[in-house]
């Protein structure tokens, strides 16, 4: 690839000029004419993927505020891989619900810009800025649904919760300005390194600002009030994939932000961060096991993954580092599968997600049925799946840096989620199916490939992790 | 903070005038009040009904990509200035806004925000299945 | 090779089950005989180990390495001593037997019921062989998924709950022996600078005696709950009660091995100067286990329940034998597992074939079977007499030796465990006389039918085992002594505590020993 001050940004180019091709495509289509227009966004994201691996190892930089360094490339993939999965079963769900196609393809496509972004960013502006692309985007698909009230619902509630959170985030950028004079993350981490401003307020407020504003957006507790009520009113599909990318890009800005600019004062966050963690970990699946509704369920579970990915940000070393990318990874293959067989077992009319729905899923479709007891056992972090390697990972990390305590909250905890997952493995395998339900929904094509792929991908990583690993080695050797 | 001094100086200067002039009028005035006089004024007719009423979405569509537009001259104006600095890398960053920007224009006009009159309206095939 | 095979084969021939098509039951009949054909394969394979393998040497053989995740100091490395090997050998004997005992009484979904048992083998012999911890935990955990489903599809009324309560005991005890491994793997590389997981390099790790503590506790607590030592032994009756046949025969004849298994392996290897420790604790545990479990049994009115809580008297003595940490009671524990493998095994088969016919396992529902059934209770009286321990059959040698070595480390923990084998004798022949003798009282057990030939081929071989491993104890005593006592050794060099140098049996104790069993065998 030739040297242009605009390497950096051609991932997300590629998917930007797939959204607009798709918002072209969707303003000239025919009244009733088909168009796959999912294609197209499909293309555009293998663009990212291959124009990402072009990238890999040169760690080029645009405008001096995108960074296109191995992290920023890994996440960048890992988005990818979501966009795809996604696509691939709203495909399904598109044409089933009746949703305006061009425009919901668009949405996932300029969120996915904005992850992008958010993952490559350096400079804590254009950060808010990703974020304001990808939540906005996010917002409309969560209450693309307009018809049903629980997803304008969703949509609102997430839309308040999220500019306020915004808000906060931009208050600790401001903070952080005035401290140090700069927005740009190493010119950040320069200043605080060469200062010694323990004692000084305001860094700790401005730190304190941003915690807030990313526990918003990853949903740590106490800032997740609005997870349960948004992942359940939005369609399964778009709560696989905010889910796994909203909280993959998050994270990656997360780490860097917290791990080069605010490194000097681990001291000072890395207890806040703690108590977020056991937080999050604990309430996330205490409260999960209550759940009926299984995308509930699901959200709990999800909050819960960010309390043990919190766990490798806090251990703060390599492994950490590391580990968080794999077990984005990991989990984001993982959760977007499970909500896309939510989302394949659903109607138009009926969303088809409470745990009773799922009774003797097994006598009818076992195929489906299988599928989803990997992707659960994955979640549990059970061998010999993705999850499992993930969770190794950052509690090896966890251990390395003296966490004893963290971690084995953090397997106890772990074991109660899997009381919860085991519980629909129980509806769909030893229970009866209720007779007052219509027979499961018949699952073919799109679908079924991207769920396949899906398992292939939990299980290659579950039991080949040696490549991925290496690349997750690879991506924090060049910064921090 | 002595750089500082004259801006603070100007703006208590500027409060305190204003505070004046509005205290005193209040405090030495005439006040007659009635109904007419307290009534919202609206170019000498009677106010009928509620301000708050409905108004045809359009009105807010337009409202909208007017902002959008707004900010495209916004960003040309310093952009035009600074050509030459900026170069070929500026020119190439300034036509991906653009297009991004004329993209999002096609897709609004064709999509029939442009169009006012009630027979011109497109309705989506989705939409229409779901009548 | 061979000893990869010797799980790689069950596995590859579930994952050719899987390729089946059976969507409506058709092939049933096929299946069951290809299931069946797989597990004896790999019986086959588990008994070319064993005459391969080198009785004189305390190394481990078979030995093969490969890199699997070098990142984290992660092989594919797997071994087997004379310990293991019988192990191995033993799930190699009994999955067949198990998968015998399904044709009667499995019905629904075959396909999936012999993938998950063939599944389940793989991972139990992967616990027995792997000597790396990383491997070692996934196959631990990786095992506990075919059970759960074996128990939760299968089972009896309650096998959900009994399914769920199983997994997550299993569970809560082994993450916290996850921390521990990876604890482990951290002070290797801080002490030598790579990570490692390999057990033998970890066994000459020098970890500070406060950390063995909590090392040790970890390890222990998630074998304690396997095994199960007595307060953490509720998930047990449950399980095996409402587990298939061929669930409780691999649950009471394998699973609960690992348990002790993993206490001979890691526990008390890693750790000798916190197992010195803690030895004394453990064995109280142990004995009071023997002894509650025993009482608990007798008030059983659920033959297979009985069968169940005489389980965790029989493991009792299993880590009564372990914390002795001597010869003897280290050989007769590892004979009592494969005895208890057989003679509890065979118990729960031929519990479950009553419960087959009857669909009952009370024992006031039966009542006068000897008439009915001669065959089944000629077969019955030979695997009670055998876990009660009688002199000639299976269960004597290993509660035998396992005193011994007991009564040389803590008389007191002895004759405490004396006690319970001679409540042993009271339940099981108890019951046995409650079942089998007296008049017919029930008119449903009238038309019973007595042991057809199918079900002769699974009780015959374990009745032949249990006369064998009582009459020619050698054959399995003599692959176990090299490395039993380089344990003993190993235990002994790092120990602080003074522990007695093994010696030859002595015969006066032999013969005291024996009269006290065989009278109470008598009564």
């Amino acid at each position: 690839m030739m040297d242009t001050p605009f390497n950096a940004v051609v991932p997300m180019l590629c998917v930007v000029f797939a959204a607009l091709a798709v918002m072209m495509a969707e303003a000239f289509r025919g009244r009733d004419e088909q168009m796959a227009l999912g294609g197209l966004g499909i293309v555009g994201l293998v663009g990212a993927a291959v124009s990402s691996m072009l990238l890999w190892n040169r760690n080029a930089s645009s405008f001096g505020v995108i960074v296109a360094d191995n992290f920023g490339l890994f996440v960048t993939m890992t988005l990818v891989i979501v966009g795809v999965l996604t696509i691939m079963f709203s495909s399904v769900v598109v044409r089933r619900d009746g949703l305006p196609a061009g425009e919901y393809y668009a949405l996932v496509l300029f969120a996915v810009v904005g992850m992008i972004m958010m993952a490559t960013a350096n400079d804590l502006l254009v950060i808010f800025i990703a974020l304001e692309i990808l939540s906005l985007a996010v917002y409309v698909l969560t209450g693309i649904r307009r018809d049903d009230p629980r997803a304008t619902e969703a949509a609102f509630k997430y839309f308040l919760l999220g500019a306020f959170s915004s808000a906060f985030f931009l208050y600790g950028i401001a903070f952080t300005y005035g401290v140090s004079g700069s927005t740009r993350l190493d010119r950040i981490g320069a200043f605080l390194a060469a200062q010694s401003m323990s004692d000084s307020p305001l860094i700790l407020v401005a730190i304190g600002m941003l915690l807030v504003g990313f526990a918003f957006k990853i949903s740590a507790v106490p800032f997740h009030m609005w997870t349960p009520d948004a992942y359940e009113g939005a369609p399964a599909v778009v709560t696989g994939f905010m889910s796994t990318g909203v909280k993959a890009a998050a994270f990656a800005a997360f780490t860097r932000v917290f791990l080069s600019a605010f490194e000097p004062f681990s001291v000072d966050w890395a207890p806040m961060i703690w108590i977020l963690a056991v937080a999050t970990m604990i309430l996330g699946t205490v409260v999960g096991v209550a759940q009926t509704n299984v995308k509930r369920m699901l959200a709990y579970s999800s909050i819960a993954h960010g309390g043990y990915l919190l766990v490798g940000l806090i251990a703060a070393n390599d492994v950490g580092k590391a580990a968080i990318l794999f077990y984005l990874l990991a989990y984001a293959v993982t959760n977007v599968a499970a909500f896309g067989v939510i989302a394949l077992l659903g109607t138009r009319d009926a969303a088809n997600d409470e745990l009773r729905d799922f009774s003797g899923l097994w006598h009818g479709r076992p195929a489906l049925a299988a599928l989803m007891t990997v992707c659960l056992l994955s979640l549990g972090g059970l061998p010999p799946t993705a999850g499992f390697i993930g969770k190794w990972y950052i509690f090896s990390a966890a251990v390395s840096a003296g966490y004893y305590g963290l971690a084995i909250i953090g397997v106890l905890t772990s074991v109660v989620s899997v009381f919860f997952y085991l519980r629909v493995v129980v509806m769909m395998y030893m229970e009866e199916r209720d007779p007052g339900l219509a027979a499961p929904a018949h699952v073919g094509g799109v679908g079924m490939v991207a769920l396949v792929a899906s398992i292939v991908v939990i299980f290659y990583l579950g039991v080949l992790p040696t490549r991925v690993l290496d690349l997750a080695a690879e991506s924090i050797s060049t910064i921090f | 903070m002595n750089g500082w001094l004259g801006l603070v100086i100007m703006i208590v200067l500027a409060v305190g005038y204003a505070g004046v002039m509005i205290g005193l009028s209040l405090l030495l005035g005439p006040k007659n009040p009635t109904p007419e006089k307290l009534a919202p004024y609206e170019c000498g007719m009677p106010a009928v009904g509620d301000a708050r009423e409905r108004h045809s979405v359009k009105f807010y569509l337009v409202a909208m990509i007017f902002l959008l537009f707004d900010i495209e001259i916004a960003f040309l104006y310093p952009w035009a200035v600074a050509l030459r600095d900026l170069g070929w890398a500026g020119f190439v960053q300034l036509v991906t806004f653009f297009l991004i920007l004329s993209v999002g224009y096609v897709y609004v006009w064709r999509k029939g925000v442009l169009d006012w009159g009630p027979a011109a309206r497109v309705r989506h095939p989705a939409e229409r299945k779901a009548a | 090779m061979l000893l990869t095979l010797s799980w790689l084969v069950p596995l590859v021939g579930a994952l050719l089950l899987l390729l089946v098509g059976n969507a409506d039951g058709r092939r049933d009949g096929m299946i069951r005989w290809l299931a069946l054909g797989v597990s004896l394969i790999a019986f086959a394979v588990t008994l070319g180990v064993w005459a391969a393998f080198d009785p004189a040497s305390a190394e481990f053989q078979f030995v093969e390495r490969h890199s699997w995740i070098p990142q984290f100091g992660i092989d594919y490395f797997v071994g087997i001593d004379g310990i293991s090997l019988l192990l191995v050998v033993l799930t190699g004997f009994l999955t067949p037997i198990a998968l015998l005992s399904s044709w009667g009484s499995i019905e629904r979904k075959v396909k999936e019921f012999s993938i998950f048992i063939l599944a389940l083998e793989a991972a139990m012999v992967g616990v027995f062989i792997s000597l790396d911890l990383f491997l070692f935990y996934v196959f631990w955990d990786a095992m506990l998924i075919p059970m759960y489903f074996l128990i939760g599809i299968w089972g009896y009324d309650r096998r959900v709950y009994a399914a769920i309560k199983f997994m997550l005991y299993t569970m809560a005890g082994s993450v916290l022996m996850l921390v521990a491994i990876l604890g482990m793997a951290y002070l290797h590389s801080a002490a030598t600078g790579s990570y490692t997981f390999d057990l033998l390099k970890l066994y000459s790790l020098d970890i500070a005696p406060q950390t063995q503590m909590w090392f040790f506790l970890a390890f222990t607590l998630a074998f304690a709950i396997k095994v199960p030592l007595f307060p953490f032994h509720t998930w047990l009756p449950d399980a095996h009660v409402q587990a298939p046949t061929a669930g409780s025969v691999i649950l009471a004849g394998v699973l609960l091995k690992m348990g002790t298994y993993g206490l001979l392996r890691f526990s008390f290897p890693l750790f000798p100067e916190a197992a010195a420790y803690f030895a004394p604790w453990l064995a109280l545990l142990a004995v009071i286990g023997i002894i509650y479990g025993a009482l608990v049994a007798m008030v059983q009115p659920d033959m297979k329940k009985l069968v169940a809580y005489s389980s965790v008297s029989h493991l009792g003595f299993v880590v009564l034998g372990i914390c002795a940490m001597n010869t003897q009671g280290m050989q007769g524990a590892v004979y009592q597992m494969l005895a208890h493998g057989v003679s509890t095994g065979g118990l729960f088969l031929m519990v479950g074939m009553l419960s087959d016919r009857r669909h009952t396992r009370l024992i006031a529902e039966f009542g006068g079977l000897k008439t009915v059934m001669p065959q089944f209770t000629a077969a019955f009286l030979i695997m009670t007499l055998a876990s009660i321990g009688l002199p000639g059959l299976n269960g004597f040698v290993g509660e035998f030796l396992i005193m011994l070595g007991a009564f040389r480390w803590a008389p007191a923990f002895a004759v405490a465990a004396g006690l319970g084998v001679i409540l042993s004798a009271v339940y099981m022949l108890w019951m046995f006389q409650r079942v089998f003798y007296g008049p017919v009282t029930h008119e449903a057990n009238e038309t019973l039918t007595d042991l057809q030939p199918r079900e002769w081929a699974g009780v015959l071989p374990l009745c032949a085992m249990a006369l064998v491993m009582g009459v020619f104890p050698t054959i399995f005593l003599k692959p176990m002594e090299a490395s039993v006592d380089a344990l003993v050794l190993r235990m002994q060099a790092t120990q602080t505590v003074q522990v007695e140098i093994p010696v030859d049996r002595r015969p006066d104790d032999e013969r005291r020993l024996t009269t006290v069993t065989e009278r109470v065998a008598r009564r």
